[in-house]
């Protein structure tokens, strides 16, 4: 490797140091995805060079919690026109993924056992998601009847 | 997620998982409304499951996974992404109390001519072992002689504005990719530029790491050979008098003096004995770190300063030669700088994730 700021050193030398550095910067190893029983589909391979970071949104919803449209449209605008990863971690089994699938149309599901803690939930929905920059949203107690119909609720 | 957030709290870390959880769990107990600042935690590539014990606490996760980038380069990525009028950095090996954010906070609000408010160690420390109280008491000391109004972001809990914060360059991600001295030399460029930082001691927060004699020799002597060899002494010494390199090596020329003095004088006592000449050199040595043995004594006990006088000289020791040896590299060598790849890289300027460290304008 020709050091940078030698004479011998040329831009087109220093642009083939540039890229090796790049191809240095985005090769990861595999992951362990363990699934824990859990039902998930992997999202995409994270092994691609890349401009920008990869974006994920967790929504989190353990049982009884539900997330409002907005507050799920304002986690999804936060980051602009970017392409996002949305994944719901839900314990239990959530009855109207219907609605969360019209407004979050590839939105993935992480299915854990009921009973299953919000910061268990967080954890491993973290290790399954690809994003580089990961923003969580927990969803709020789920509101009493006659409140306002929720995007998606669990079990 | 609100984007009207009054702070945000970020928190570089790598290898994290002994004292993540605690620091976290700290600020989440801060008196605080929760809505009222957002939590980033930056993961500098760990190789531990940081970045998942981050999730359970943290609004936002950054995954650095590339490689070991620094602590500098980390906050920098928080900030980058935050949202709140103010940015608070917080290490994730520190515990604040509830009321350490929302008093700093309220000492920027109540004078607006500050631009950032930094905290102080409190006698507490997270590990129980000597080594680790002693540092603890050290920085604190430290702290607590150089409180008030001169430079000092290198505490590891210290607030901010944004805006002054992006407008002073952001930290030197181009230098600091392994020592923590970021914040040192942030606080050079916020005073050159006629910012105003504060250092109070009465706001404390407490450190949780666990040091060995090992770790701690490797810290000083980092910590001192870069200072020398990258920030020049008397310069920094101006803007933040209270760091450790500082607190350790006052006494350093003196102690120099008084041996060289002793050593002269051994020439002219009647009756050479050994054990009297080593006395009187600890004694001198003692003398000399006087201030810092009493810190010490008055928190911990007599007992307690007495077996951590060596290590303290030790430490001297060691800092000494790390000054010295960052002084020829300078001289030798030149000031640090990333290696060459990363050079090349930022001066083509392609744009990936994660980014290339920037130079900070030089």
């Amino acid at each position: 490797m020709v050091p940078v700021g030698t004479e011998a050193t040329t831009n087109s030398e220093r642009a083939v140091q540039a890229q090796a550095f790049a191809d240095a910067m985005v090769m990861e190893n595999p992951e362990d995805r363990r699934t824990l029983g859990l039902t998930f589909e992997r999202v995409r391979n994270r092994a691609e060079p890349r401009r920008t970071p990869r974006i994920s949104l967790i929504v989190v919803l353990p049982e009884n919690h539900v997330v409002s449209p907005d507050r799920l449209a304002e986690g999804l605008r936060a980051h602009g026109n970017q392409d996002i990863d949305v994944v719901v971690a839900c314990a239990g089994q959530p009855t109207n993924l219907s609605a969360l699938q019209r407004s979050v149309g590839d939105a993935q599901f992480l299915l854990a056992p009921a009973g299953t803690s919000t910061e268990d939930l967080r954890e491993l929905a973290m290790r399954q998601v690809p994003g580089d920059i990961v923003t969580l949203l927990s969803g709020a107690l789920l509101p009493a009847v006659g409140a306002e119909v929720p995007l998606v609720m669990t079990s | 997620m609100s984007s009207s957030r009054l702070l945000s709290v970020i928190v570089p870390v790598r290898e994290g998982n002994a004292t993540l959880a605690r620091a976290l769990n700290a600020i989440l107990a801060s008196e605080l409304p929760r809505d009222s600042y957002e939590l980033i935690v930056v993961d500098d590539a760990s190789s531990d499951s940081s970045p998942e014990l981050a999730a359970r606490y943290a609004d936002t996760v950054v995954r650095l996974t590339a490689r070991k980038s620094g602590a500098a380069y980390a906050r920098n990525r928080g900030a980058e992404l935050a949202k709140g009028e103010f940015l608070a950095f917080v290490d994730a090996d520190v515990m604040v109390r509830p009321d350490t954010l929302p008093r700093m906070l309220t000492m920027l609000a109540d004078h607006p001519e500050l631009d950032a408010v930094s905290a102080s160690h409190d006698h507490a420390a997270g590990a129980e072992n000597i080594v680790s109280q002693y540092w603890n008491l050290l920085l604190r000391f430290g702290e607590q002689r150089h409180a008030g109004t001169s430079g000092n972001v290198a505490s590891p809990c210290a607030i901010i504005r944004r805006d002054v914060f992006h407008s002073a360059g952001m930290y030197d991600e181009w230098r600091f990719e392994t020592e923590r001295l970021e914040g040192i030399e942030f606080a050079q460029r916020l005073e050159e530029s006629g910012r105003s930082v504060f250092s109070s001691r009465d706001i404390p927060i407490t450190g949780l790491k666990q040091w060995n004699l090992l770790s701690l020799c490797r810290e000083v002597w980092g910590r001192s050979a870069l200072l020398a060899r990258s920030l020049g002494y008397q310069r920094t010494r101006v803007a933040v008098p209270s760091d450790v390199v500082f607190t350790l090596s006052r006494a350093l020329a003196p102690a120099f003096a008084v041996l060289c003095f002793l050593v002269i004088s051994a020439a002219f006592v009647p009756t050479p004995n050994a054990t009297i000449k080593a006395a009187i050199v600890l004694l001198g040595a003692i003398a000399l770190n006087f201030p810092a043995y009493l810190s010490f004594a008055r928190a911990r006990g007599i007992l307690f300063a007495f077996v951590v006088a060596p290590l303290h000289i030790l430490m001297q020791a060691v800092n000494g030669l790390g000054l010295c040896a960052g002084w020829v590299l300078r001289d030798a060598v030149g000031d640090r700088e990333p290696d060459a790849t990363t050079q090349a890289y930022a001066e083509v300027g392609v744009e990936i994730w994660p980014p290339v460290p920037r130079a900070n304008g030089r």
